[in-house]
């Protein structure tokens, strides 16, 4: 079984700076590893111990890709000129071609980001297979893939036959980041890079942005001053709602 | 140009909220209800003009239909795909913006239309900015809004949507994943945050709980890195989605991760020392202050 990890593959909302007009500078213009790549690298590790296959790491856009090689995987496919784009749609297109440039998968696990939501989605309807969300973890058996996700409140237990694409949504910070052996070996692991020209990319609509402002002030009625004030009118508030 | 928006359903949650936002850039409302039977019923009533309905057979979930859906939805090519954030029905949206060729966004708040191009305000960087996009083709549409009671109205006509040869997914077992705790169905949740500066501080907010009836929830740092309260007490994106009649979330941030566990809370209150703390954003009041000072003040206003 071919697995794929998908990783630095969007723009991380913390490199961002908003300034007081709403107004977004990015620090960088390298991508980092999204905060739900270390889960799905977890569990494509698994996928791949117990499919018995190869594990690919999978990375676009500008940035340092030896962070899947510092972390067990043997090897990478990139597209590092890969345009940064607002549409989400185009975001899956260029990954749903490079896996399938890169030689195809069986199972792509990608991070479940609630920035960039229906990047996962599209990007398995790209490649006409079924996605899965909030996977907790996966395992091969008997060739099929078995998925456990959270959902509703219940811990649901699916098995899937033929390729999919699962979406990890991490529970926590990575746990334990590599040393400097494994960063060493990082760099002699094998990253073949695709030339974004050479995709071979669905059509999609596109997307034009026009700025960024900063949210409507919130609803909430804020309480300030002397605790004994403050919780007085804050359990006067709740009580008028009627939930007290 | 005229508007048609398909709204996929796999659930009720949220429903008639993404009907009445597609509503607002479309002429015409259909629902594409992929689920048990009784789902196109509820979705019938929910303020549209139509729905197509994709039942499911017993132990297959939506996702299953996504691919067969997303080719009718090419067949027919809606201008505009809204689903909620419900993971079934984000499912279903990525098949078919991928089948019409439409641009896709998450987070989406608002939509209008200006000539003949469709523009989206989204919720972007963890909800720190309000993102405007337009586009001239077609949309997909991830979009987050409150529940809302459909008016009364005449039931929508209900046709079959023809759908063959899905994917072998199945749901083979389920279980419970909160074991042992009453968050789900509490009326009222206290939640704690890395406000809280020590595990025995944890008798402050257990306190305040006993006081409120309330189960104590808490948010992820709390649960993972801290250990200080049990992961099936974590309320969040990958935890439990309560829908209290009050949550109270003292010395939490609000990332987004964590709000979207209590979209659905009837009142929500937080107790933070930064009055630009996101969870004010969510919140119905609040209380710009220190939880170990605002806390014994709750507890005495609250016995008067």
């Amino acid at each position: 079984m071919r697995a794929v990890v998908v990783y630095k593959w969007a723009r991380d909302p913390g490199g961002a700076t908003v300034r007081g007009d709403g107004s977004v500078e990015w620090r960088s213009p390298k991508l980092v590893a999204g905060e739900d790549d270390h889960a799905a690298l977890a569990v494509a590790r698994q996928v791949a111990e117990t499919g018995g296959g190869q594990l690919v790491g999978l990375t676009v856009g500008d940035g340092d890709a030896s962070w899947a090689l510092a972390r067990g995987v043997a090897e990478a496919v990139t597209v590092p000129d890969a345009p940064v784009q607002a549409d989400q749609a185009a975001t899956a297109a260029v990954l749903a071609a490079a896996v399938q440039a890169s030689g195809g998968a069986d199972v792509v696990l990608i991070g479940d980001a609630e920035e960039h939501a229906q990047v996962p989605t599209t990007l398995a309807g790209h490649l006409g297979v079924p996605a899965l969300l909030g996977v907790l973890d996966a395992t091969v058996v008997d060739g099929r893939v078995q998925v456990r996700r959270a959902v509703d409140g219940q811990v649901e237990t699916l098995t899937v036959t033929g390729p999919v694409v699962l979406a990890v949504a991490a529970e926590g910070p990575e746990g334990r980041a590599p040393g400097m052996k494994e960063l060493l070996a990082a760099r002699k692991r094998p990253v073949t890079a695709l030339a974004f020209a050479d995709l071979d990319l669905a059509a999609t609509a596109g997307l034009t942005e026009t700025g960024t402002r900063l949210p409507e002030q919130g609803t909430a009625r804020l309480f300030r001053g002397d605790p004994a004030d403050t919780a007085r009118e804050l359990v006067a508030a709740l009580r008028t709602e009627g939930v007290l | 140009m005229s508007t048609h928006a398909w709204v996929l359903a796999t659930g009720t949650a949220r429903l008639a909220g993404a009907v009445a936002l597609a509503r607002t850039v479309s002429d015409e409302v259909t629902v594409v209800a992929v689920g048990p039977g009784p789902l196109a019923d509820a979705a019938a009533l929910a303020g549209v003009d139509r729905v197509l309905r994709a039942v499911t057979e017993d132990g297959q979930p939506a996702e299953a239909l996504a691919l067969q859906v997303a080719g009718a939805a090419a067949a027919a090519a809606p201008r505009l795909l809204v689903s909620t954030d419900e993971p079934a029905a984000r499912a279903l949206l990525g098949a078919a913006a991928a089948r019409t060729g439409a641009a896709a966004l998450s987070g989406v708040l608002a939509l209008r239309a200006d000539g003949d191009a469709l523009v989206a305000d989204r919720a972007a960087l963890d909800g720190a900015v309000v993102q405007t996009v337009s586009t001239r083709g077609p949309l997909a549409a991830q979009v987050t809004v409150e529940d809302l009671t459909p008016a009364a109205g005449a039931a929508a006509p209900i046709t079959d949507l023809a759908l063959a040869g899905s994917p072998d997914v199945r749901v083979v077992g389920r279980e419970a994943a909160g074991t042992g705790t009453g968050l789900h169905d509490a009326a009222r949740v206290v939640s704690v945050g890395r406000g809280l500066r020590a595990r025995e501080d944890l008798a402050l907010v257990e306190e305040l709980a006993r006081a409120l009836g309330a189960e104590i929830g808490c948010s992820m740092p709390v649960a993972d890195d801290l250990g200080w309260v049990a992961k099936e007490r974590y309320v969040g994106r990958s935890g439990q989605k309560i829908a209290p009649r009050l949550y109270l979330a003292l010395g939490i941030s609000g990332m987004p991760q964590h709000l979207e566990g209590v979209r659905d809370a009837k009142v929500v209150a937080a107790v933070n020392t930064d009055p630009d703390a996101p969870v004010f954003r969510a919140a119905d009041f609040g209380i710009v202050g220190d939880l170990y000072e605002v806390v014994p003040a709750l507890l005495a206003a609250l016995s008067e």
